[in-house]
């Protein structure tokens, strides 16, 4: 029997997860993927935002500006990366200033830090590449981007250590109400008992509702994103998070800055009827592209490398939905999380426990708060290098020529609390194949150090999903 | 290994084997950096004949060829290292060239000249951004290439074809071969971008039909590739209505295209040529920093490896020259201009402080022409004129220039007057 079981494992339920392994708790995460941060938390714009734009009252608001605030907690603790970039609303023309000026009030409603508007001179200063039309921005310097995979590997990694456990390809079909108790089915036939849950489960949080008959107040009315990704020789092209001012024209293509020096490019926002969905459209993309050069100039478009499009569930409620289910005692609803849910993501883990959930339980003696810094070979000096190499020769060589990553960085992703034997899951983890070849070269290597650590057959390595082996029928026996 | 090095050759592919042999000479040091476990580059996974006929006077399959090279290579006693990736080159004095192994952990090499033959990647899905699902089941041809003829694995059974490059349409071939079904080839442009022969062996051969002026319009699969479908496009690649046709395919293969692998540029300031996307050169191969030499698919993309291995073998000279040279000789460089109907030329400048050779302008055209004359002129002189008939893109043109050619210092225009 657990205490606690999280229905997803996206960077709502991890952080939740590693609230919860403070306390002296069963705990359990139950992910229908079979990889952690995988739909919602995957694709997104990674932008932990100021708080500046959420209505003054709403949840939205207060969990955000908070939220924005608890990064730099998540930084010390569990060494996740920040890039500080600030952010610019802009304003082309009087009518939009008149919005900047909406905005400005907002956010010192909000009690956001530092916000301050710059005139079109002082703001070209800092962003040479600004939209010649742009006559004045609302300059927001709290806002920061950080690795939303990252961070929420970096939690379940830490709550793991901390005695939470993780059970992955755990689609769940049925919930019972039992007596003090639920009774979770997954697909795998698997059924587990548990005191509370959490339905943390992003754009099937309605799903889940639905499985227990529960008539909380929400549905999920998934809205697509699409966006490019430039590579990362484009940093430096613009390095603030650009916010077009919300207007007819712009509708939220934004360009953002990325901790890996990557720029992103997007997103579009069209409501969609399947949540699955995570096709781009050539219509989509366009709207990227012209909506970019709303914001700056001198995009490099050569160097796209990759599109994508993640689905945000916004849900009909308007606001954040965290609340304990009205009819079913200890069960807890965390739905409607979409922007700004990556920036809150911290602050909703510490609501549900203390707010709603009100555990009122003392830190255990063994909790660590500390995720030890993942090695990321390229970033150490030249001591550091010689000496890691000592101690682990497989630092010596280069799998991803395009990131600089080594063969031990690739075996450490493989390994480790919250491992993963899939390509798309080391990418994720080592960003083996993120770069200007996008795993061209790398891809085989990578498939060949995962068969050798997990003693696997080469056509048993999946690229991501259960059943998605990237090699097929092998084509002669081998003598 | 030495620290300290006159020549040193990033990559041991045909480009770099073939650098090293005619850069060979006993008074100097020469090493050949290979980031692979062997030499021999992508030739190694090009298991089908057709290469060396101009090289070696008979016809090879990659490995032969590669073979042949590295034994040469190899009797000259000159210095390697395998399984050793550069990681960047700096310019001081000399070159300062950072390089990682399993043995030695991160190293420094200094060297006086350096030969960049790191080869090309191939262009992949993101890079022209083609819509829909993002299914596991679409890979570029060279990977696939790989998994087959270097790991014994065929990457699946229902395949399409995007891109009538060569590697795409050896690879129909080859899949074919192997018991897969290949449903057919897009060509986003009205003629296919391989090698003519390619295409009668590799496709018709096979009846494996060529959809030109068609490219793809959606992926579909939610976890694999369940099915891809073409459309036509007009002259100006828009689509056109009602043309569609889906295949029910569990693989895509891309073969859109090879981009000059020169990432190792990065902490250098170089002139590139915004159409090969490699640095700008002079007869040399000399890059706009002196001393650093580009050569193979790492400054332009070829349609044999022989090219490769004839281009190489100067840009192994001019190193040499440069290693041994006591005075330093002032450039006096002059960009190559051509008109509309040529794309790029390599070299892009001619040094005339250093025509002591004949040299060779390589080039594509930007359209098929059924019967021309290349026009090389200088100070309103035509130096040199070429006929030639049935030019297509696909296959790299070439003019030879001698030294006594030229009139004067002047930088040299080149046209083609079509018949």
């Amino acid at each position: 029997m657990y205490d606690y079981t999280i229905i997803g494992a996206g960077i709502i339920g991890s952080l939740i997860a590693r609230e919860l392994s403070k306390y002296d708790l069963k705990v359990l995460v139950l992910e229908k993927e079979n990889d952690v941060a995988n739909v919602q938390t995957r694709a997104n714009s990674a932008i932990v935002h100021s708080g500046h734009d959420p209505k003054h009252g709403t949840l939205k608001a207060q969990l955000s500006v908070l939220g924005n605030s608890l990064y730099e907690d998540l930084e010390k603790e569990l060494n996740i990366s920040i890039l500080r970039t600030g952010a610019f609303v802009c304003a082309h023309g009087p009518k939009e200033e008149k919005v900047l000026d909406k905005l400005y009030e907002n956010a010192q409603l909000n009690q956001v830090k530092d916000v301050h508007f710059l005139n079109r001179k002082e703001a070209v200063e800092q962003e040479p590449n600004l939209n010649d039309d742009i006559t004045k921005v609302l300059s927001l310097p709290t806002t920061k981007v950080c690795f939303p995979w990252e961070v929420a590997f970096f939690a379940l990694e830490n709550a793991i250590i901390n005695g939470v456990e993780l059970k992955t390809n755990q689609e769940v079909m049925e919930i019972l109400s039992l007596d003090n108790h639920y009774a979770i089915k997954a697909n795998s036939g698997s059924i587990y008992q548990s005191k509370n849950v959490i339905n943390a489960a992003g754009v099937y949080t309605d799903d889940i509702k639905n499985l227990l008959n529960d008539d909380a107040d929400f549905t999920i009315t998934p809205r697509k994103g699409e966006y490019f990704v430039l590579d990362k020789s484009a940093k430096g092209t613009i390095s603030h998070v650009l916010y077009p001012n919300p207007s007819e024209k712009g509708k939220g293509v934004l360009i953002t800055p990325q901790v890996h020096g990557n720029i992103l490019l997007g997103p579009t926002s069209e409501w969609t009827s399947d949540k699955n969905s995570i096709s781009t459209s050539q219509a989509g993309l366009n709207f990227v592209r012209e909506n970019a050069q709303y914001l700056a100039k001198n995009i490099p478009f050569d160097l796209i490398i990759r599109s994508f499009a993640g689905v945000r569930s916004t849900s009909t409620y308007g606001d954040f939905y965290i609340k304990e289910s009205l009819k079913h005692k200890g069960f807890y609803h965390v739905a409607g999380i979409d922007s700004p849910g990556i920036t809150a993501a911290p602050a909703i883990a510490q609501y549900l426990v203390k707010e709603i959930i009100k555990l009122d339980l003392p830190i255990k003696k063994s909790f660590n708060p500390i995720l030890k810094k993942k090695i990321v070979f390229k970033d150490l000096t030249a001591e550091e290098k010689a000496k890691k190499h000592q101690e682990n020769p497989l630092y010596g060589r280069i799998i991803c020529k395009c990131e600089h990553i080594t063969e031990q960085e690739i075996v450490d992703a493989i390994h480790g609390p919250l491992g993963s034997d899939t390509i798309k899951g080391i990418k994720k983890r080592a960003r083996a194949g993120s770069g200007l070849c996008q795993g061209g070269y790398c891809e085989s290597l990578v498939l060949k150090i995962i068969a050798r650590e997990t003693n696997k057959p080469l056509n048993q390595v999946n690229y991501d999903q259960v059943g998605t082996p990237i090699l097929g029928k092998e084509t002669k026996e081998s003598l | 290994m030495k620290k300290q090095y006159d020549i040193t050759i990033i990559g041991g592919g045909a480009a770099g084997l073939s650098a090293a042999i005619e850069a060979y000479d006993p008074k100097i040091n020469i090493l050949v950096i290979e980031r692979d476990k062997l030499f021999g580059g992508i030739l190694n996974q090009c298991i089908h004949n057709g290469f060396g006929l101009h090289v070696f006077k008979e016809e090879l399959t990659g490995p032969e060829y590669a073979h042949k090279l590295i034994d040469q290579f190899l009797e000259k006693k000159i210095d390697y290292v395998l399984d050793t990736t550069v990681l960047d080159i700096k310019k001081k004095d000399d070159f300062v060239i950072t390089a990682t192994n399993i043995e030695q952990g991160p190293m420094r090499i200094i060297s006086k000249t350096v030969i960049l033959t790191s080869g090309s990647y191939e262009r992949s899905r993101g890079q022209i951004s083609i819509p829909g699902d993002r299914p596991k089941g679409v890979m570029t041809a060279g990977s696939a290439q790989r998994y087959l003829n270097i790991d014994g694995y065929l990457v699946g059974q229902n395949v399409f074809i995007l891109g009538s490059g060569d590697i795409g349409l050896i690879m129909a071939r080859r899949m074919t071969l192997e018991g897969a079904n290949v449903l057919g080839v897009a060509e986003l442009m009205p003629h296919s971008n391989g090698l003519t022969r390619n295409v009668v062996q590799c496709l018709h051969d096979f009846n494996i039909p060529l959809y030109l002026s068609h490219t793809i319009k959606d992926i579909k699969g939610t976890e694999s590739l369940e099915s891809v479908t073409i459309q036509e496009v007009d002259e100006n690649y828009k689509f056109i209505e009602g043309t569609e046709k889906t295949f029910l395919v569990d693989t895509l293969l891309l073969s859109v295209g090879l981009i000059p692998d020169v990432k190792l540029f990065e902490s250098l300031k170089l002139n590139i040529d915004s159409i090969t996307k490699s640095a700008y050169v002079n007869q040399k191969l000399e890059a706009s920093i002196p001393g650093l030499f580009v050569c193979g698919n790492a400054l332009h993309v070829h349609d044999l490896v022989d090219d490769v291995t004839i281009e190489s073998r100067k840009a192994g000279i001019s190193a040499r020259s440069y290693a041994l040279r006591k005075t330093h000789v002032e450039s006096l460089s002059k960009a190559i201009t051509f008109d509309q109907n040529i794309r790029y030329i390599v070299p892009q400048t001619i040094d005339f402080n250093q025509l002591d050779t004949e040299l060779d302008l390589a080039f594509r055209t930007s359209k098929k022409i059924q019967r021309a004359t290349f026009i090389v002129e200088q100070s309103n002189q035509i130096i040199k004129k070429v006929r030639a008939t049935y030019i297509v893109p696909a296959e790299m043109q070439k003019i030879k220039l001698q030294p006594k050619d030229f009139v004067s210092n002047e930088a040299i225009h080149v046209y083609i007057e079509e018949a």
